[in-house]
């Protein structure tokens, strides 16, 4: 298998992205697909808070860090690596993989490269689209509308929102559904993977005292996200390149 | 150790005798030395808190919180029984959330035996709901309840293929009729104990409230309906906790 690397941003905070990162890594687990994951939240490292095993904390913004993930895609026995790219750093991030030609070698073939671009709810966020799309031709993009922290409606005209894509039909839209607030703070509070809390696990592997109710909000929503990520294709399309140019 | 009761009593429509049957278990555990937990789910009347005033629970299962308290504490490890009158209104919400946290799997796990009683009525509708509910918790002892008191069943409903395959169910107890005066004598006096009827002495002698405002021969009568309830509630409750455990094992996180 090819290496992959998906890469998951934002540009505005409080999208949820750090989320949308860690139900990625509950999905790829329950596939058995192994994975590596780099967050970018340097130095505070939420991703990691979470999923401390598989996570390290870089600066996607220093050389070293760079060749910490890049450098050691061909070498890793570990095929698929995340990066959870700090808010507002995206269109910089993607900048600056082009400049060490990160690109050119995803364009030779050797990795697979995917984006999921965690959008807020207002049209700024179209703007951020248009920002990222340069980058994203024959590429994998997904643009996640994420309904997680809130209820309100994408206020995008369908129009203007398709306006944006003109010449780059490749993106994939992907919703991820509003999770009962008692359900998530307690995940936030309990600080382990979704897939952990639903087990009543704690993060050193003892039973936990999570709810029972609780758990069921959260095995329900994260089987529908789990269900989104099957319907797009998520591993298929990360470990095919010649489906997103097709 | 026995396993521990909890007692789902729902139905599709108001007015079938629910609350009377949740009076009943509530009653019938009270008396075998496992005084229940009660949960009421109809935030409004709230008529099963008054027959167990110091042991009901209201719930509205509206609320999160209130789901938790419900559920959690039904699925605990403990030697308590547990009654919950699921209200029409909360039918919907209740076996969702029940689905949705593996409640019944999680309950055997913890020595927890949940039985749905249903009571159906006399539309076609009623048995659809039997039928889906028993599929729906194939690993959940489901108990389907006459009762004569809602009139008989309509010739419409008898052909429908739903009541007609939950003819065959196995677990079953019927309520039998009782004089309307005695059924408006129930209702006005949600506290009645229905555990005193039968274990307090009848004598023609007693005058007054000991138990209920009720004439002698209403009490004799009462008291015959609630043995025969009585009765069938621990054959059915002895059939399940003999039978080989319905267990769904615990299903994977995803």
């Amino acid at each position: 298998m090819k290496p992959v690397v998906l890469m998951v941003g934002a540009d505005k905070g409080g999208v949820g992205k750090t989320t949308v990162s860690r139900t990625v890594l509950d999905y790829l687990k329950a596939k058995n697909t192994l994975v590596r994951a780099f967050d970018a939240e340097h130095p505070r490292g939420t991703l990691q808070r979470f999923h401390p095993d598989v996570t390290e904390i870089v600066d996607v913004t220093t050389a070293s860090d760079q060749m910490r993930m890049i450098d050691t895609l061909s070498t890793s026995e570990i095929k698929v690596s995340l990066i959870d790219i700090r808010a507002g750093l995206l269109a910089e991030t993607l900048d600056t993989l082009t400049e060490v030609g990160f690109f050119d070698l995803v364009n030779a073939g050797e990795f697979n490269f995917g984006l999921m671009h965690v959008v807020g709810s207002s049209v700024a966020s179209l703007d951020e689209i248009a920002e990222v799309l340069p980058f994203m031709k024959g590429q994998h993009y997904f643009i996640v509308k994420n309904f997680i922290n809130d209820t309100s409606f994408f206020e995008w005209n369908p129009a203007i929102y398709k306006n944006y894509f003109k010449g780059n039909n490749t993106a994939v839209e992907v919703t991820i559904p509003k999770l009962n607030e008692m359900a998530y703070e307690q995940v936030e509070l309990a600080g382990v993977p979704f897939t952990d809390y639903i087990a009543n696990k704690h993060a050193n592997g003892q039973p936990a005292n999570n709810s029972l109710v609780l758990r069921g909000y959260v095995r329900t929503w994260l089987r529908h996200i789990c269900d989104e990520y099957d319907r797009v294709g998520l591993i298929e399309r990360l470990t095919d390149r010649r489906a997103a140019a097709a | 150790m026995r396993p521990s009761p909890a007692a789902i009593v729902t139905s599709l429509h108001a007015r079938t005798g629910k609350t009377l049957l949740a009076r009943v278990l509530g009653d019938y555990f009270a008396l075998s030395g496992r005084p229940p937990l009660v949960f009421d789910t109809d935030v409004t009347e709230q008529t099963l808190r008054a027959a167990f005033p110091y042991d009901t629970v209201v719930v509205d299962l509206a609320e999160t919180r209130d789901q938790m308290t419900l559920f959690d504490t039904l699925a605990r490890r403990a030697p308590e029984a547990r009654v919950v009158d699921v209200s029409h209104h909360a039918l919907r919400k209740f076996f969702k959330v029940m689905f949705e946290s593996q409640f019944a799997a999680e309950a055997h796990v913890r020595n927890v035996e949940p039985i749905i009683f249903y009571i159906a009525d006399r539309g076609a509708d009623a048995y659809e709901e039997a039928r889906h509910l028993r599929e729906r918790f194939d690993d959940c002892a489901f108990v389907l309840v006459d009762n004569a008191f809602v009139g008989k069943v309509k010739d419409k409903t008898r052909r429908s293929a739903a009541y007609q395959e939950m003819q065959e169910h196995d677990l079953r107890m019927t309520l039998p009729l009782f004089d309307q005066e005695l059924a408006d004598a129930l209702d006005d006096d949600p506290a009645l104990s229905l555990g005193d009827i039968v274990a307090k002495p009848l004598s023609r002698s007693e005058t007054g409230r000991m138990p209920g405002d009720l004439a002698f021969d209403q009490r004799a009568a009462l008291r015959a309906w609630v043995m025969q309830a009585f009765r069938d509630i621990h054959r059915l409750t002895r059939t399940i906790e003999t039978r080989a455990p319905a267990l769904s094992p615990v299903a994977p996180v995803l």
